[in-house]
């Protein structure tokens, strides 16, 4: 007689296909609380369970997501208290720009000037003096003979106030005031617009002893 | 409506006309499954003993490890799945797999794309990208074919004989649709017309996750649906429960990908969702759990009489193993100590090895009695493989978490050099080839079963097995009832 066959060998089915189809249908139809398997709580459990999943994944959400920021890579970064810093600018610093492009030429980046040919604004008594004299400068140019720091100058400064607007002439008067050493306070736009109204009739240079009596 | 013996005949019908194709992709699945569980212990044998193999270019670390992961994933992974998936579609639709023939055709198609791609990742042609490794030539060949064999799942499920659809079929039926959605997606964006930079290890990770979890999982639960209502005889407990998880759980894979990259090169939201996805997941895999091991609940002794249940209920663990490292790793806190270790790998094989090809063991001992006509020749080969799976599962995952962990907090030691890390990770990484030592073993034995049951020589000698009539299953005694 042969040996009983090995049950592993074999699979044998418990239930048959079309059965398994019928009879889960109609699990599927039951209401929970009918359903095999006892305690009638579950459904209720599970509810509970998805709630809190839901819950809890929203405030990781809020926690972690950065406001959905496509530029924040480390939602651990701590923001700026008040916001991102936002860069101071003044106006001595935009008029660096005016200085470069335009008075370099003549007063050097160094502020001093040529010994003999164009006068220092580092350290001058008239850049640091009154704005009066200086915006009427820039406005209309300079020429014949000017003492600066002691030293004599004879030449003739290009009238700019065709060239450069209200804000640019207090912006780079600014920075001449303040660069090099220089401890002037800064230039207003408005003071420029007042004194280009005053002496809009204007059409030559203004000489040294024109602008003396203005005061210092 | 149907007597038991029409049943039978029909269901006689059904495994003749899936008889050769569903041998094709089981035998060319096994045939991968051997070669790449050895190329896979080559490459974990190089991490303890660099000198192995190490002077042949073919079988360098850097090609070796992607070939041996390409072979299991699209060699056995995707061969036994289109088996056994197109298996149970026809059986649950009561509908013949029609024109075989053009199935066989796909699983020559299949077979020279993955057989032409891993010998391209060991030639040095592969590409950057993980589970996207198979040179790009071939994956023309391999969507054409994939184009074929879904379109037979779902035509079989379309030409369906029955009035009532199952829980396995929503499974198969979704999983059919995405794994070619990922598949192009991941394709076009990152080889036809590539994403810039930082959006590439997204898309890359989006779809490993996909794959995994949209693709393999779903057909290891249509098998977990089918075999433990089908050889318990007792229906599936809290049967309310399998429509919400089910949607609960796709939806939540769907986005979870971002969780991989915590810490990576992609704007923190991204991450982010992701862990919520896996919050989300959580309640799924509870209400999966509870269905299926609240059926097995009270009846484990069932499981010392059947093979198949075994594995369902190995595959039932890993399945449960997977999602709650994968929740874990989700989490930053865990993650700044796991991510980059070995557990993050763990998390991977406990999916595709734990959960899915257990299942697929199961599966398989069920299924080809049924195709050959004939039991299994040898008993003790289907014991030694299913011990081998078990033990190899224990000590990789135990290697791989204690390894994982002491390689984390290594790492997060600035005071620590590299060279001790490696050092340290020795013995585990000798553990780890123990293990997957055993898994070959067991990988052995089930190949050599198989050849030996299907080839036709030497069986005229043995009878045909005995499948006794199942018999139709009956609904639970209510309680309080007359």
């Amino acid at each position: 007689m042969n040996p009983p066959p090995d049950k592993h060998t074999l699979e044998q089915a418990g239930a048959s296909d079309e059965s398994i189809r019928q009879v889960h249908t109609q699990l599927a139809h039951e209401k929970p609380e009918q359903a095999g398997g006892g305690y009638a709580a579950y459904p209720l459990v599970l509810l509970g369970l998805m709630c809190s999943s839901i819950f809890f994944g929203s405030i990781y959400l809020a926690h972690y997501s950065s406001h959905f920021d496509p530029l924040i890579y480390n939602e651990n970064a701590k923001p700026v208290a008040g916001g991102p810093a936002v860069p101071v600018v003044t106006p001595a610093m935009l008029g660096k720009r005016v200085y470069t492009n335009i008075c370099m030429t003549c007063h050097q980046q160094n502020g001093q000037g040529q010994a003999g040919v164009y006068p220092p604004l580092a350290g001058s008594e008239w850049a640091q003096g009154s704005e009066e004299r200086i915006i009427r400068i820039v406005l209309h140019g300079l020429s014949g003979p000017i003492t600066v720091e002691g030293k004599e100058f004879n030449n003739a400064m290009t009238p700019l106030g065709t060239v450069l607007k209200d804000e640019q002439i207090a912006n780079v008067l600014s920075f001449v005031r303040q660069e090099w050493g220089n401890t002037a306070p800064e230039v207003k736009a408005e003071t420029v617009a007042r004194i280009r109204a005053e002496t809009a009739s204007r059409t030559q240079p203004w000489t040294a002893a024109e602008l003396e009596k203005l005061g210092k | 409506m149907n007597s038991p013996d029409n049943n039978r005949l029909e269901q006689q019908e059904i495994d003749a006309s899936a008889k050769w194709p569903v041998l094709t992709f089981l035998g060319s699945a096994l045939c991968w499954l051997v070669l790449g569980g050895a190329l896979q212990l080559g490459a974990a044998l190089q991490l303890h003993t660099p000198a192995f193999l190490g002077g042949c270019e073919w079988f360098t670390y850097g090609r070796l490890a992607p070939a041996a992961q390409n072979a299991l994933v699209y060699g056995w992974g995707m061969n036994a799945a289109f088996g056994f998936g197109l298996w149970l579609m026809a059986r649950l639709s009561a509908s013949a797999l029609r024109h075989g023939g053009w199935l066989f055709v796909a699983a020559q198609f299949w077979n020279l794309g993955i057989t032409l791609g891993v010998l391209g990742i060991l030639t040095g042609a592969s590409t950057s990208f993980e589970l996207l490794e198979l040179p790009r030539f071939v994956t023309v060949l391999l969507l054409v074919a994939y184009a074929l064999i879904g379109l037979w799942a779902v035509s079989t499920f379309c030409l369906r004989n029955t009035e009532h659809v199952y829980v396995s079929q929503w499974y198969l039926f979704g999983a059919a649709f995405w794994f070619p959605w990922l598949y192009t997606v991941a394709q076009v964006m990152l080889f036809q017309a590539p994403v810039r930079g930082a959006l590439q290890p997204l898309v890359n990770a989006w779809y490993v996750n996909g794959l995994y979890g949209l693709w393999f999982v779903p057909v290891a639960l249509a098998a977990a649906y089918y075999f433990l209502p089908k050889i318990l005889g007792r229906p599936l407990n809290y049967f309310y429960l399998p429509a919400a998880g089910f949607w609960c759980l796709v939806v939540a894979t769907a986005f979870s990908g971002g969780s991989r990259l915590i810490g990576g090169p992609v704007p923190s939201w991204v991450a982010t969702l992701g862990t919520v996805a896996n919050f989300v997941a959580v309640p799924a895999v509870v209400m999966i759990s509870m269905t299926l091991f609240g059926t097995l609940a009270g009846r484990y002794a069932a499981l010392k009489e059947s093979i198949t249940l075994r594995f369902v209920f190995l595959g039932l663990l890993g399945f449960v193993a997977a999602s709650l490292l994968n929740f874990a790793l989700s989490l930053r806190s865990v993650a700044v100590l796991l991510q980059f270790t070995l557990v993050g790998e763990l998390r991977d094989w406990l999916l595709f090895y734990g959960c899915f090809s257990t299942m697929m063991f199961g599966a398989a001992y069920f299924i080809v009695p049924r195709l050959t006509g004939r039991a299994w020749r040898s008993g003790a080969l289907v014991r030694a493989h299913c011990g081998a799976t078990a033990l190899g599962l224990v000590v990789l995952t135990v290697t791989l978490l204690a390894a994982g962990w002491q390689q984390g907090k290594l790492l997060n030691d600035p005071a620590v050099p590299f060279a001790d890390l490696t050092k340290a990770m020795l013995p585990w990484f000798t553990a780890r080839s123990v293990a997957l030592m055993l898994l070959a073993v067991g990988h052995l034995a089930f190949f050599v079963n198989f050849c030996w049951s299907v080839c036709p020589f030497g069986s005229a000698a043995e009878a045909p097995a005995e499948f006794h009539l199942p018999p139709a299953m009956s609904l639970p005694a209510k309680e309080g009832h007359a």
